[in-house]
């Protein structure tokens, strides 16, 4: 007993030194654009906090509670269209159409949580896709309401306004910096809030088992249709935010089977279930994929004399390999699967504890 | 006072009775044996009780209740607890995270669900596992955890499905002690299905015997031993 | 709709449905064997197109003659594919099966996309757009000889499931591995074999439609979901299922598409498969492994 309450207590401790630490870095967080004024960096940074927000918004339906949905773009989707739509044919500025974004994508989770929370493992994965991509036919064809494949562009944001007080005019990408960071601070302090409440433990007891679960007292629909929603509506915000960060959604960039299976990713390459696994999984992913996209990766091969600039293999890497940055997810994947089950986060865990055990 | 009544419950599959026709009632505070030989459709039994699935004819009276169609979760909300024969461990869980889960059913604060959950973890004296990973725990363990984890549920009838399998002569005779201090205190009545005679004999106040998912006796466990139909059923003989 | 409208429809609708059902059966041999839903199945099935086309258009192969080398190769593409990935995650959780078999997809169509381009390529043979007239209804003629090709891989795929030692060990295999295993079969080389065959099978859809379908890295996903679709509205493992709910889908598209509109044949595939997912997930002829 007396072992145990030590345990606790050294538990306790770690968690002081974490929230410390998470304190610490979101103080760093926050004066980073004070320092660095380089778009391209605050845009990488834009990014990270937006997989942050995806992988982590994915990980409480998926890997709290082990419903492993693959259609979560129709959610990403249907935030950034209800925004988008409300701000080009309605006027409504987008702090307000988020909201809206925020309601339908509930209701559209309500919706799917109905139909596909009577099936499981596989199956449910398969109905997940299905809706998933019955909304984006269904945006892809609705050409009054989305203009359908030829996208909506949106070619000014009204400021952003308190009263009379103009808080920002996005001129820049520094309030998008802000939004998208506290938007992912927001999601990590959520999951910590789900993993420290009872809903964390009705999540993980239906993951683990849903039989026991449900003997247990919990009420497999309601409590499966909880995380959903939670899950969705900050899927929802990560896609408003996309939609007005970018300036142009069509169906194939916020609907496509693709993006939900990078959804999926960021939090399975990271570690599913676990506070920082997507965190970290955007840290692997981002760079890694930008690198690609942009090139470095060609232009170092090159720059390093391993590769040519004129010969035929170096013009190829040069073109085609930024159009291939999906591949490192593909590739991570699989190396996660065969030799990380437990992600990044967990692979490295395991590591220090060995190393630790060694040592003592 | 009968807590539990299964009234005429029968249930099909397909066109194959599981159970045809069961009746019998579960005074409070006593122990029930259930047992048959394999495919005697005890446990289906226990799933139309604890309502997995619904029975297709007769009904179930649970504290006066009707039951049919009421969901497993409903079912231990109103006070009816049961493990499983094989065993079902949150296996990423603590065990104290998995018994805890059980004390929420009663509970909204983590606080409390955690003192529950302690307290349960004594009965089955296993304070000293309770940070261990379920999953991890060998299988004798794993059995009391689930006792503790139906117990955190604060049940007024517990169903234990065959909670002695697969464990050596200590750990069952640890579980055995574990249902007699139960039935001591006096507030949760209990069912069990169990393969080991000499066990379900010692601790059954009444026992109901199936055979082909019809209930072929009933009675103390001494008319039971000298039920010649029992006896013919255990081995095989027409 | 006129009635030889629908009936053209029909007609279009099950010769495609054909090679629909091959792609399906690749899947459900996999499912059956190995419990694995391949959600590489359509990407696999786009690295048999792109062979077709460089066998046409760089050794003049005709597409229909070419099966004969694209079947061998992509049953070791299989077997291979098989051997270094699947086998090691048999006995891992469902979702990260799926995971795998995602991931493999991803690295098939972006490596393509690296090597090819993501450029629609077309192979056009002299019969492409030809067809004939039979009571009024005009039938495809590359559709027409890829429908009877696939009937002849179909039919001799039973033969072979039913009839030989090895399909009969395969099919133990799928009933119960274990007692397969205790029977003496070589369980690893039934999944190695029928890993190769999904593939070999998928390979061999993509050979067939590729002169009648546009061919690029990305194809695959969408024959994937149709894979899907077939397979459960037949019933996860089950051959005979697969070729029904291949007709069955070919019909519906090729039905809605006139009946409402190409755009929407999607939702109505879909909606489909929601329906028969939740009414009976056993799907049309299997039973369920729920």
């Amino acid at each position: 007993m007396k072992s145990f309450n030590n345990r606790l207590a050294s538990i306790r401790g770690a968690g002081t030194v974490k929230i410390v630490g998470v304190i610490a870095v979101a103080a760093i967080l926050f004066a980073f654009p004070r320092f660095v004024e380089s778009p391209y960096a605050l845009h990488m940074m834009i990014l990270f906090f937006l997989s942050t927000l995806m992988g982590s918004s994915w990980n409480i339906i998926g890997g709290y509670t082990g419903q492993y949905s693959v259609g979560h773009a129709a959610y990403f989707g249907t935030g950034a269209y209800t925004t988008m739509i409300l701000l080009t044919f309605k006027d409504i500025p987008p702090w307000y159409g988020v909201w809206a974004g925020v309601a339908a994508a509930v209701v559209v989770a309500l919706v799917i949580g109905t139909i596909c929370f009577r099936l499981r493992g596989p199956y449910f994965v398969l109905a997940s896709i299905a809706v998933a991509e019955i909304i984006r036919v269904t945006a892809l064809n609705l050409t009054d309401l989305t203009k359908g494949a030829e996208g909506i562009l949106l070619t000014d944001i009204p400021p952003f306004m308190i009263g009379d007080t103009i808080l920002t005019d996005f001129s820049s990408k520094v309030p998008y910096y802000y939004i998208s960071l506290v938007l992912a601070l927001l999601m990590i302090l959520v999951t910590w809030l789900v993993q420290n409440s009872k809903l964390g433990y009705y999540f993980q007891a239906i993951r683990e088992d849903q039989d026991a679960a449900h003997s247990l007292g919990i009420n497999l629909t309601i409590w499966k249709n909880a995380a959903l929603v939670i899950s969705a509506v900050f899927t929802s915000l990560a896609g408003s935010f996309y939609a007005i960060f970018v300036k142009f959604i069509d169906p194939t960039t916020v609907l496509p089977l693709d993006l939900s299976v990078q959804i999926v990713l960021i939090s399975i390459i990271g570690g599913i279930g676990t506070i920082f696994g997507p965190v970290v999984g955007a840290l692997v992913l981002v760079p890694l994929s930008e690198m690609l996209r942009s090139n470095i990766i060609a232009q170092g091969l090159i720059n390093s004399g391993l590769v040519s600039a004129e010969s035929a293999t170096g013009i190829f890497l040069k073109e085609h390999l930024a159009h291939a940055h999906v591949l490192i997810y593909g590739i991570l994947v699989v190396i996660v699967i065969l030799f990380m089950p437990e992600g990044v986060l967990g692979f490295f865990r395991t590591i220090v504890a060995r190393k630790r055990k060694g040592a003592a | 006072m009968a807590i539990l009544e299964i009234r005429n419950v029968s249930k099909f599959f397909g066109g194959l009775a599981a159970n045809s026709d069961v009746s019998f009632e579960v005074n409070e505070g006593m122990i029930m044996g259930l047992i048959g030989p394999n495919g005697a459709g005890k446990t289906t039994l226990f799933n139309c009780i604890t309502g997995y699935y619904p029975p297709s004819k007769g009904e179930v009276v649970f504290d006066g209740k009707r039951m049919n169609g009421l969901q497993p979760d409903k079912v231990c909300k109103l006070g009816m607890a049961r493990t499983w024969q094989k065993v079902r461990p949150l296996a990423k869980m603590t065990l104290l995270d998995n018994v805890m889960v059980g004390a929420l059913c009663r509970t909204n604060s983590l606080k409390v669900a955690r003192e529950m959950a302690m307290e349960q973890i004594g009965v089955v004296r296993l304070e000293h596992k309770a940070g261990f990973l379920a999953g991890g725990l060998p299988i004798g363990e794993r059995k009391k955890l689930e006792v503790a984890r139906v117990l955190a549920t604060r049940p007024k009838l517990l169903l234990l499905d065959e909670v002695m399998g697969g464990l050596n002569p200590a750990e069952s005779e640890d579980i055995i002690k574990l249902i007699l201090d139960i039935k001591a205190q006096g507030k949760i009545t209990q069912m069990v299905i169990e393969h080991d005679m000499k066990a379900i004999m010692r601790i059954s106040d009444r026992i109901v015997v199936l055979n082909s998912g019809e209930k072929l006796a009933e009675g103390e466990p001494q008319e039971i031993v000298n039920n010649p139909e029992v006896v013919a059923a255990y081995l095989g003989t027409e | 709709m006129t009635f030889s409208v629908l009936l053209q429809s029909l007609v279009s609708g099950v010769l495609v449905g054909g090679v629909y059902a091959l792609i399906g059966i690749g899947l459900t041999i996999i499912f059956g064997v190995m419990r694995v839903i391949n959600f590489g199945h359509g990407d696999i099935m786009m690295v048999g197109m792109y062979m077709t086309y460089f066998l046409f258009t760089l050794a003049g192969v005709d597409p229909f003659v070419s099966i004969l080398a694209t079947m061998p190769l992509m049953f070791l593409f299989g077997a291979i594919l098989q051997k270094i990935f699947i086998n090691r995650i048999l006995g891992s959780l469902p979702q990260n099966q799926i995971l795998l078999t995602i991931g493999l997809g991803l690295i098939m169509s972006n490596s393509a996309m690296l090597a090819f381009t993501s450029d629609y390529k077309i192979l056009t043979t002299s019969y492409s757009s030809s067809s004939f007239n039979l009571a009024g209804i005009s039938i495809s003629q590359p559709l027409l000889i890829s429908f009877l090709i696939t009937c002849f891989i179909t039919a001799a795929l039973y033969w072979f499931l039913m009839m030989t030692d090895t399909g009969q060990a395969i099919r133990a295999t799928a009933q119960d591995r274990e007692a397969a295993q205790l029977m003496g079969i070589n369980v690893k080389w039934m999944s190695i074999l029928s890993f190769g065959i999904g593939a070999a099978m998928a390979g061999t859809a993509g050979a067939l439609i590729s002169p009648t379908y546009y061919i690029f890295p990305q194809v695959g996903s969408a024959f994937t979901l149709k894979a899907f679709v077939i397979t459960v509205l037949g019933g996860m493992g089950s051959i005979v299922g697969a070729t029904i709910g291949g007709v069955i889908i070919g019909v519906v598209e090729s039905v809605a598409a006139v009946a409402i509109s190409s755009d929407w044949k999607d939702v109505v595939v879909f909606t489909i498969f929601l329906l028969v997912l939740l009414i009976k997930p056993s799907g049309l002829m299997g039973k369920s492994h729920m």
